[in-house]
This record gives C-alpha cells, structure tokens and sequence, in this order.
C-alpha cells in the first residue's frame, strides 16, 4: 500500500501493532504522537496538525476496521485518507487557452517557474508566452529572458519601462498569437502594503483565469499568513512548491493549500527549465510523514 | 520542589510554541532538555509560579544558543590585513546578491572601499542583476562570462583589489542546494582556491525546519564563520537563526530588513529572544 515505507520512528510505532486487530488508545496516541512529529518537522501549520491529529485519533478509536484489516492497515488507511482530503488532487490546468498569473515572497522561485511553465506547455502542443512584469529586481528582465531562450518559448519584458501594469497591459497584446500567457511578477510579502496594492492592480489588467501561489519548500510557518494574505488580495487557485530537490518537506504548501481553498499543481525540482513535474499526492504525502 | 510532572504540560506548550517560531524540532527539544535538566529539583519560591521559572529559564537557554559566538564584526574588519576576503555562501534566492550590495554601501559608510566579485557564473540574469547593483552603488566589479570557474573570478578580484588598494572584496557564489554534491564540491574548491577571511553562510527568516540542514552541510562544505538572516521583515518568527546559531556554533551577524541597500541591520541576541518569546505570549 502507499504508506508501506514508512520513516523509521513511525514505522516503529506502528509494528507495535502487528498482529493486533483491535487499538486501544495508548497505541492511538503513540502513532499520533509520531505522525504529529512528521508534519511538524515538515513545517506545517502547527495548528493544523494538531486538527489532523485529532482527527485520525477519533477515527481510529471510533472506526470499526473492516474484517480482515489488521489494526496496523486500519490506521494507515486513516492517516491517508485524511491527508488526501486536506491535499486533494492536483490542480486542474486544461490544456486549453489561458493566462496563469505567478506570485509569492522574494526569492521562491516565480520567474524560474514562469519559463518552467511555459516550457510544460510548449511540450504538451501549446503555444505559450512569458511576461515579465517584475521591474524592481535588477537584472530580471534579463534573467526572465534568458530562461525563455532556454525554454525555447515566447517571451515580453521591457527594460526601459517602470510600469508593471503598463508592461502587463503591453505584454499581453504583443503576444496576442500565444495561447498561454504566463506572468511573472516581482516578489512581495504579506506585510508590503504598496507591493499588495501593485499586485491588484496587475491581477485587474491581467484578469488571469489562474493566480498560482509559488512557495519556497522550505519555507516555515510564514506560510500561513503569506498564503492568507495573497488569497485575500488576488485569490488563489493553485500552488507551486519549488526547490522540492533539497531536504525540504514542503510541509508549507499544505498549510497554503488548506488557507486558500486551493490544490497543488507544479513541483520544482532543480533550476533547468526541464526541472517541473505536475503534483502527485502519493508521493508529497510520504515525502510529508518522512519516508 | 519542582518534579518532573510540574513540567511537563508546561514544556509541552513551549516546544509547540517553538515549532510555531520555526525552532527546529530538534533543537527544540534539546533547549527543553537543559531547561528541564535545571529545574528539577529546584525549590520554587512563594513568589513564584512554574510558568514563570520556565520561562525565565527558556529566556536564558534561548540567549545562550543564539548569542553563541558573537563578535565585533566591525572590528574584526578594521584590525584584518587588507584586502579582506569574504565570500557569501547559501541556497537559491535566499538574498546572497542583496546582501552583497547592502554590504557594499554599509562598508562605504565607515570609509572602505569595496569590489564585488560574481562568483555566480551559472544563473541565467546573475552578472546582469550583480551588475546594476554594483553601477547604482558605484563600485567596481569583476565578472566573468557565464559558464566560467567561480574561484577564478573570486581570485581575480583579490588581485585586483592587492593591485587597487581596494579594502575589501565581496565573493558571491551561484544559490545551490546542499543535495547537489557537484556544487557542494564546487564551492568547497571556491573555499579553498580562495582562501577567504570570512565566510558569511546567508540564510531567510522564512526558513523553517530545514534551516538545520543547510547550514550543517553548508558548514562542512566551507567553514562558515558568521551568518545573515534576510527577509527579517517577511516575518516575525525568525527561529531559524536559533536553529542555525544552534547547529553552526557561530554568530548570526546581520539581519536583512527589506530590499533597499540600508534594510540591513546588526544581529541584536537579546532582541531576537524577545522577539521569539514575545510572540507565544
Ligand atoms: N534547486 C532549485 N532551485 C530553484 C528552483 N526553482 C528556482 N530555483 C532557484 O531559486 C532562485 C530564485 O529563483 P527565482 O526564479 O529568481 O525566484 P523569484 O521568485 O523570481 O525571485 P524574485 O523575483 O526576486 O522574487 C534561483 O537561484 C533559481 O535558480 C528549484 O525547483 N530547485
Ligand atoms: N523582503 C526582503 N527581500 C529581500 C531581502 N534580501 C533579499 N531580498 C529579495 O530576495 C530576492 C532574492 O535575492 P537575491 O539577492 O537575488 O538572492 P540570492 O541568494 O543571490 O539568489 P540566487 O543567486 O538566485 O541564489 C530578491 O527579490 C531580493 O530583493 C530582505 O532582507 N527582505
Ligand atoms: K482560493
Ligand atoms: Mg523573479
Ligand atoms: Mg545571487
């Protein structure tokens, strides 16, 4: 099953159950205990690991296991399932004529993702464009330019222009021929008001059919109040976990997932415009509990 | 007398409160270990409750590990031989460039001069963004053609700056993650063709439990000397540089507050451990 390979402590605790067919609540405890620990040291919320927690401890005491089920399945099935409920399927992205709109904190890895993206589409038979609306970060234009050349699809910037709107505006009509317009943005926090106020501003030209939350792997319990806030302003559909190549459990993007009512849709896994893989459950959750 | 069961709820609602600063978790409970280790046993004045001598006792425990190590930076660069060398190591997009160029101006207020070396021959846009930092603030810099040897354009720019008089040479290196062994070799080689005073391991406030892992295998990579914390405004966590002061053994130095060129601050121990025990009040 999914969850066989299990990390070490919580496979320890859940051996104890072999052979047992029924839990008594010490043995509840113990495997919540170690689950709680796996999604903590994966940085999600702490609050909703707690929810979780509880949940699967009221399930696993309250479920009668289905004949034949050992204990031990009984309760990995629960953990699962509930995981699932909260991480649900990947985002939807039909392969159609569309505008995504990328955003998130400095540094998470927006414009890779946007010639990611473009290059994903580009290979599924579709005709993309990148703009690059970021005129803050020096050297973006040319950072976002040379990684569409590298993904061999379209792309819009203006150096000489300090409009970001105006660039979105401009970007979208001299690309008018792409079926996939991807935009970058500059990165912004949570607490930026101006920057909140410039995204808005851009996401109202731009009118995208999808805005994607890009979040670093690594990122801690921030998460929560970046994810809140970008919703608020811009409302989510998808998020975008990059970085997944290092040790990073990406704990973050289900908390992010859970505050926008949203999905997961793209993985980052290295810094060439090949290194994107569309989300699978399955393996986030282990990656998620440590296996 | 304090016994074990006193603590235990207690410490229980200090480590989530930890986990919620992003302290490691491991880090986390070895903090809670000391504390319980020096409280049991302990007699409790009348005055007191529990809750108020844990949490004295975290308060120390807390400025114990995150004050490890300090030093006075500005002095350690007043008395170093010039030119000095320091090279800016870290994952991707954490701030390394900005840093560079918050230090470049921050080095120019106290009277150095400075050259910017690009260590970063690889990420598409780097010589162009390291370039327009290093016009709007006027300094020189040395960068070579992408795909070229990172130590060669850090060693080139201490030749240059012998031949200049130039005080001091800021080496950036390309983000990486400490998975890709290529590049951790690579950087060792940066380490050790170069020879650097200090290295500077820069890291994000935003960072949560992997913190931990990074600036050990950074560390072991190229022995790091001090850290920055940037995007310190995105957040009011910051437990990463427990984790980091932790697991490093050496001193957080600076903090980024922003991305203009004067959003860095020095590292300030104490207001840092008010800041992480202030939020779970
Ligand atoms: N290893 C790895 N590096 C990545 C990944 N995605 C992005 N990066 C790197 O992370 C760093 C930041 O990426 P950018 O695309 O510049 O991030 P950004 O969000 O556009 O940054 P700002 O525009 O400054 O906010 C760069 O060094 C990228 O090469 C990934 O999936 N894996
Ligand atoms: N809010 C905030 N943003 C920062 C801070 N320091 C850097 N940034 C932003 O973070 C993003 C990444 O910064 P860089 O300096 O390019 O990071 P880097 O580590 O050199 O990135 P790579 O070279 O790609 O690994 C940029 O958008 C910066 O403006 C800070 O202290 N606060
Ligand atoms: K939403
Ligand atoms: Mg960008
Ligand atoms: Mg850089």
């Amino acid at each position: 099953m999914v969850l066989d390979n299990l990390g070490s402590s919580l496979r320890g605790s859940l051996d104890k159950l072999r052979g047992k067919s029924r839990l008594d609540e010490d043995d509840v405890q113990e495997i919540v205990k170690e689950i709680q620990r796996s999604l903590l040291s994966a940085d999600v919320d702490v609050s909703l690991v707690m929810d979780l927690s509880d949940s699967i401890k009221t399930r696993a005491l309250e479920e009668e296991p289905p004949g034949g089920t050992s204990a031990r399945d009984h309760v990995l099935k629960i953990v699962y399932e509930e995981l699932v409920g909260l991480i649900g399927e990947s985002t939807e992205i039909p392969l159609e004529s569309q505008t995504i709109m990328l955003a998130g904190l400095q540094g998470s890895g927006k414009t890779t993702t946007s010639a990611k993206m473009a290059w994903w589409f580009s290979k599924k038979g579709l005709r993309p464009a990148v703009i690059q609306t970021d005129t803050f970060r020096p050297g973006a234009y040319d950072q976002a330019k040379q990684m569409c050349e590298r993904a061999e699809v379209d792309f819009y910037g203006d150096p000489d222009c300090d409009d970001p709107v105006q660039i979105a505006r401009d970007g979208l009509e001299a690309t008018a021929d792409a079926e996939v317009h991807i935009v970058d943005t500059a990165g912004r926090h949570a607490l930026e008001d101006d920057l909140i106020d410039e995204i808005e501003e851009i996401e109202s030209v731009v009118q995208p059919d999808l805005n994607m939350l890009v979040l670093d792997a690594a990122i801690g319990q921030g998460a929560k109040e970046q994810a809140q806030q970008f919703d608020e302003s811009i409302g989510i559909g998808g998020v975008v976990i990059t970085k997944l190549d290092g040790t990073a459990k990406g704990g973050g993007a289900l908390t992010a997932v859970n505050e926008t009512d949203s999905s997961i849709g793209f993985l980052g896994m290295g810094e060439t415009v090949q290194d994107i893989e569309r989300f699978e459950p399955n393996g986030f959750i282990s990656r998620l509990l440590g296996m | 007398v304090i016994e074990e069961e006193d603590l235990e709820d207690p410490l229980w609602e200090l480590e989530m409160a930890l986990l919620q600063s992003d302290v490691e978790m491991q880090v986390a409970e070895e903090i809670l270990d000391t504390i319980r280790g020096k409280l049991i046993g302990e007699t409790r004045k009348q005055v007191q409750s529990t809750g108020q001598l844990v949490s004295e006792a975290l308060h120390d425990a807390l400025y114990e590990v995150i004050s490890v190590g300090q030093f006075d930076f500005d002095q350690r660069i007043a008395e170093a031989d010039k030119p000095v060398t320091l090279i800016f190591t870290g994952i991707n997009g954490v701030g390394k460039t900005t840093t560079i160029a918050k230090l470049a101006r921050y080095f120019e207020k106290q009277g150095y001069s400075t050259v910017l070396a690009n260590g970063d021959t690889y990420r598409a846009g780097a010589n162009e963004q390291i370039r327009e930092h290093a016009d709007a603030l006027d300094k020189k810099l040395i960068a070579h053609e992408q795909g070229g040897d990172p130590a060669a354009v850090i060693y080139d720019a201490v030749e240059y700056a012998e031949a200049h008089d130039i005080d001091i040479v800021l080496g950036d290196t390309a983000g990486r993650l400490h998975t890709s062994n290529d590049l951790m070799a690579q950087l060792e080689k940066i380490d050790r063709v170069v020879g650097p005073d200090l290295t500077i391991f820069v890291d994000e406030a935003v960072a949560g439990q992997d913190a931990v892992e990074r600036a050990r295998q950074f560390n072991d990579a190229a022995a790091i000397d001090g850290a920055i914390l940037t995007k310190a405004d995105a957040d009011s966590n910051g437990g990463a540089a427990i984790s980091i002061a932790y697991v490093t053994g050496k001193p957080i130095l600076f903090l980024g507050v922003g991305q203009g060129y004067d959003h860095i601050e020095r590292f300030d121990p104490e207001a840092m451990v008010e800041r992480l025990l202030g939020d779970e009040e």
